[in-house]
């Protein structure tokens, strides 16, 4: 056997719940790894486990806390259903993500605000990924034409079912009383600040943002002291660019 | 390309490897550490902060360029576009070598972002020369191997740690660098000498030295507890105790601290630095003596 099937088949094992929570224990590894020490096998998959465990946590601090005792059960399926395809903390949370999305379309949580605070936590990162990219991420490529007006390229948009924002930015988020309603997010960095911030818009302000996504002229939201002002304190919030 | 010298004299550069999360503490020491390691692949897919504070040090202190995301064990082709990122990483921070683990992570589509040993034969040392001389090829400085530490072993390997990478060594011009606290755990987990692996190796081939601690793992599965390398801890005595042995035989330019985990403890890392200069201390003293009485009997 090639040495790279010989390694693909370790990786396999090694990423296995198998191998990770010795759900059967007396089985004998794959074929292609005779005369490994199983024991050492196991203990080197629940290492890796451990710190793809610890990146997904990172990025779902709160989520994880609210999944209760489902928790054990759901990261034994994850595990079996999300191999870890890449390094990087953004694409291992984005994994976890599609993967409670499809759970919960099966069985939905007992919290059913949890989906709203998962995406959020979610949209959070990306807004950070987003913003510390290191090159210019233009919407599309077309150049800013002047009096422009764009989304900020960093901001994610999220509609939410329940105001989840005290969970989100909350401590105690086992005692957080959430309602239900209509709830329109953006999250955004605001200029000279560093790190995401979520902030609570009107429908409107959201639809606007959404259509956003080119670059526009500000004459076509009206030509008035109260757009511009509109405008200005959007940039302020990190919200949009504006080009002068 | 204008590589700075470092630890060209008879005592090793000291200093720790880069973390973002201790960027202000780092810069706000800078003048206890000789050298800093920068992880290569953090300033290719990292964030734009993290760019700014690593290449912010360039020309205040000398800079290394250490890697992980080579997989230069995998048995496929090496990622040329990712090399010559390597290459325009190292250029920039004006390092003198560039290092990575005899190991591999990934196979197409699993990374498991974790480091693993490869079968120690002739046939698998002959892929990994030929990958060096490509790596040799693409980036103007020397290249150093690092070896790893290991859990599990491949049924079919035939050689010995350090007949694996004096083969791979030898053929290519490549160096050692050389992790004791690899060499310690390893020796301790699976039972063997690591004197008599450092015995091993030819004069001079360590170049650059990691240090680091980690952990006791005791888990019910296991028949006795295991030793792994967490970077986590205080610097055990028994890998200061080997660094002594090697600075006997070898000199390396650079002798850096690995740190990863409980980075709040600052004063742990700057203690473990000021351990290792001791031993490089004590060593030129033992060293000066030697030559003095040589020199008081001739």
């Amino acid at each position: 056997m090639r040495l790279l099937d010989r390694q693909v088949r370790l990786l396999d094992y090694l990423t296995s719940s198998d191998a990770i929570f010795g759900d059967e224990e007396d089985a004998a590894p794959d074929s292609a790894l005779k005369g490994m020490d199983p024991r050492l096998l196991r203990l080197e998959a629940r290492f890796s486990y451990e710190k793809r465990m610890e990146k997904i946590i990172a990025v779902f601090p709160k989520t994880c806390r609210l999944l209760g005792a489902e928790r054990a059960a759901m990261v034994r399926a994850f595990v079996k259903a999300y191999p870890p395809t890449d390094i990087t903390r953004i694409k291992n949370a984005r994994q976890f993500y599609d993967f409670l999305r499809s759970w919960w379309q099966r069985q939905p949580p007992d919290l059913p605000y949890l989906e709203d605070v998962a995406a959020c936590e979610l949209a959070i990162a990306r807004a950070h990924v987003s913003f510390e990219a290191p090159h210019d991420k233009p919407l599309n490529g077309t150049e800013p034409p002047r009096d422009g007006i764009r989304r900020h390229p960093d901001v994610v948009l999220l509609r939410c079912a329940y105001n989840i924002r005290p969970v989100v930015e909350g401590d105690d988020v086992e005692d957080i009383a959430v309602t239900k309603r209509d709830t329109p997010l953006a999250i955004a960095i605001p200029p000279a600040e560093q790190h995401p911030k979520v902030f609570e818009l009107s429908p409107p302000v959201f639809d606007v943002l959404a259509a956003l996504d080119d670059w526009t002229n500000r004459s076509e939201l009206g030509a008035t002291s109260e757009v511009d002002e509109f405008i200005s304190e959007l940039a302020q919030y990190g919200l949009i660019e504006a080009r002068g | 390309m204008n590589a700075p010298m470092v630890g060209s004299g008879l005592c090793s550069a000291v200093g720790i490897g880069y973390r973002a999360v201790l960027a202000a503490w780092t810069r706000a020491n800078l003048d206890r550490f000789d050298v800093l390691e920068i992880t290569v692949d953090h300033c290719i897919g990292g964030s734009k902060s993290t760019h700014s504070a690593i290449f912010d040090l360039v020309g205040t202190v000398p800079l290394l360029a250490h890697g992980i995301g080579l997989s230069i064990g995998t048995d496929i082709p090496l990622d040329l576009a990712y090399l010559d990122k390597v290459a325009a990483v190292v250029e920039r921070l004006q390092a003198p070598a560039y290092s990575e683990h005899l190991a591999f992570t990934k196979v197409p589509g699993r990374d498991l972002a974790n480091l693993l040993p490869v079968p120690k034969t002739e046939a698998v040392a002959e892929q990994i020369i030929a990958k060096v001389r490509t790596v040799q090829a693409r980036i103007p400085v020397p290249f150093l191997l690092e070896n790893i530490t290991y859990l599990f072993e491949w049924p079919d390997s035939d050689m010995s740690d350090a007949e694996f990478i004096n083969l791979i060594c030898r053929e290519t011009g490549a160096g050692l660098l050389l992790d004791v606290e690899n060499l310690y755990l390893n020796s301790r987990n699976h039972g063997f000498d690591p004197r008599a692996f450092l015995d091993a190796l030819p004069a001079d081939l360590v170049q650059e030295i990691h240090v680091a601690g980690g952990v006791t793992v005791r888990e019910n599965f296991l028949e006795r507890p295991f030793f792994a390398d967490t970077h986590s801890h205080p610097v055990p005595d028994g890998a200061l105790d080997l660094l002594d042995h090697v600075l006997e035989r070898h000199r390396p330019a650079t002798i850096v601290l690995e740190r990863d985990d409980r980075l709040d403890a600052v004063d742990e890392i700057l203690d473990d630095v000021a351990r290792i200069r001791a031993r490089i201390a004590a060593r030129h003293c033992e060293s000066a003596n030697r030559y003095a009485s040589v020199g008081s009997t001739g």
